[in-house]
């Protein structure tokens, strides 16, 4: 997927190209507003990243002409304002998603993928990693052929880890996700949850899906984790 | 007029320029949050775990960072906020709350219902309602309860949580102080009481905290909040 970043802040924007690259994404950059503009509306993206606060034009204008011209062109809003307010004219003037600094570039990944793939595939009913199958119509889940109970909890969990299969996720991420609370570091309501699933998706099977990444957080992945 | 004109002028240009602070904050925390993120596979095995301890230290900086923020935008309601009604507020939050509560042997109850609206964008109300209920998880006992009832006066509907064995409310993170770490959770946790009360009595409504043998909150929301941002 080709994706456009707009960000003046040149740090910030070249770890994000670097962490998108790494994902196999093929990125550029512009680091204002009125460069970030012509390039939106003059070459074809599948997604724009696009940071409010610009040099010169603003973000909300940018994001007002992408929406003139390129009505269904996904934009995902970066900002430091995170009243109310603002995500609501974020989303009002046309933004299909927005994250406010400072995020996580992990986070980030997973809102683009859940863009890119709502932009351009059907939501896929059947969830699978290698014989872990999680039907979300139908709300079951089978390991090698075998029914596994899940709580509504677990299912949620389980759901969110799958749908980001193969990459990492950081406990901030599931609370807000799974919990929809905000992040309590003091809470390991997450780590007793994993154990939970571990339990029941892991124990008696082949191979171990469910990994912990060390200082960042968890990841189910047929091939083990990378950490 | 003036004298009354000044202090929240000032109050409104303190705000301003914290809220300026924080913003220039966030944006090289969020490269140097990214940095690590990308950068904690890349290291060699014995420098891991240093890239791990500085990322969980920034992600410990971000978030209060953002307490600091929830606490500016509390007192601003929202000038087209509409009113949130509180009782599927509340059930929601609880309901939210219910696993983490679980897993500390404790129950939430909630009963009875009211009309009652509050004028805030709902976010913020469940915020603000979250940081209460789950100070109250904290600082109750394994194996206890706690009850949440919502009521309708006269002239008010009345929320009453509170928790049948519990340690005392307004210390709770202050308890076991004894690390720097329960130090600052104890911090954190006064810091989000804080931001519950200020979002709460913004919009209208009278907040109390009991401590004693049963601690939890009373929130009373006056019958014209429902209906009016200012009393009549």
């Amino acid at each position: 997927m080709k994706i456009l970043i707009v960000e003046d802040d040149t740090a910030l924007s070249s770890f994000i190209r670097k962490g998108l690259e790494a994902e196999h994404h093929a990125v550029d950059t512009a680091d204002d507003g009125e460069q970030g503009r012509a390039m939106a509306l003059e070459f074809d993206y599948d997604l724009v990243v696009l940071d409010l606060n610009l040099p010169g034009v603003d973000g909300l204008s940018v994001l007002k002409s992408v929406r003139q011209r390129k009505s269904s062109l996904p934009v995902l809003i970066l900002t430091a304002r995170s009243r109310v307010e603002d995500r609501v004219q974020c989303l009002d003037t046309g933004a299909d998603d927005y994250l406010v600094k400072p995020f996580s570039f992990l986070e980030l990944a997973a809102r683009a993928r859940a863009l890119l793939r709502r932009s351009h595939l059907p939501s896929e009913s059947v969830l699978t990693v290698r014989d872990l199958s999680l039907d979300r119509v139908q709300r079951k889940v089978e390991r090698a052929g075998r029914h596994i109970e899940l709580t509504t909890k677990e299912f949620a969990l389980l759901e969110y880890l799958m749908r980001n299969a193969g990459r990492r996720v950081t406990r901030p991420m599931i609370i807000e996700h799974v919990w929809n609370l905000n992040f309590d570091s003091t809470t390991n309501v997450v780590d007793v949850y994993i154990n939970y699933l571990r339990r029941k998706v892991d124990d008696g099977f082949s191979p171990a899906l469910i990994h912990t990444v060390r200082g960042v957080g968890y990841q189910i992945s047929p091939e083990g984790a990378s950490a | 007029m003036s004298a009354a004109y000044q202090p929240s002028l000032k109050l409104l240009q303190d705000q301003e320029v914290l809220g300026e602070l924080l913003h220039s904050l966030s944006q090289p925390l969020t490269s140097l949050r990214c940095s690590l993120e990308l950068s904690i596979d890349e290291v060699a095995e014995r420098q891991q775990a240093a890239v791990s301890l500085a990322l969980q230290q920034t992600e410990k900086v971000i978030g209060m960072i953002q307490l600091m923020r929830e606490y500016l935008d509390a007192e601003q309601p929202g000038s087209e906020a509409h009113p949130v009604a509180l009782a599927p507020a509340v059930r929601t939050v609880a309901e939210e709350l219910s696993s983490i509560a679980t897993l500390r042997r404790i129950k939430i109850g909630v009963a009875g219902t009211c009309t009652a609206s509050v004028p805030v964008p709902e976010p913020r109300l469940r915020l603000a309602l979250q940081y209460l209920l789950s100070a109250l998880i904290q600082a109750a006992r394994a194996n206890s309860e706690i009850r949440v009832w919502l009521e309708e006066g006269s002239s008010e509907s009345v929320l009453r949580v509170e928790c049948e064995r519990g340690a005392r409310f307004r210390d709770d993170g202050a308890r076991g102080s004894r690390s720097q770490r329960d130090s600052v959770s104890g911090t954190l946790g006064k810091v989000r009481l804080a931001i519950a009360s200020r979002v709460l009595e913004t919009a209208g409504a009278f907040l109390a905290m009991e401590d004693g043998d049963r601690p939890g909150f009373v929130l009373r929301i006056p019958r014209w909040l429902a209906t009016s941002s200012s009393p009549a």
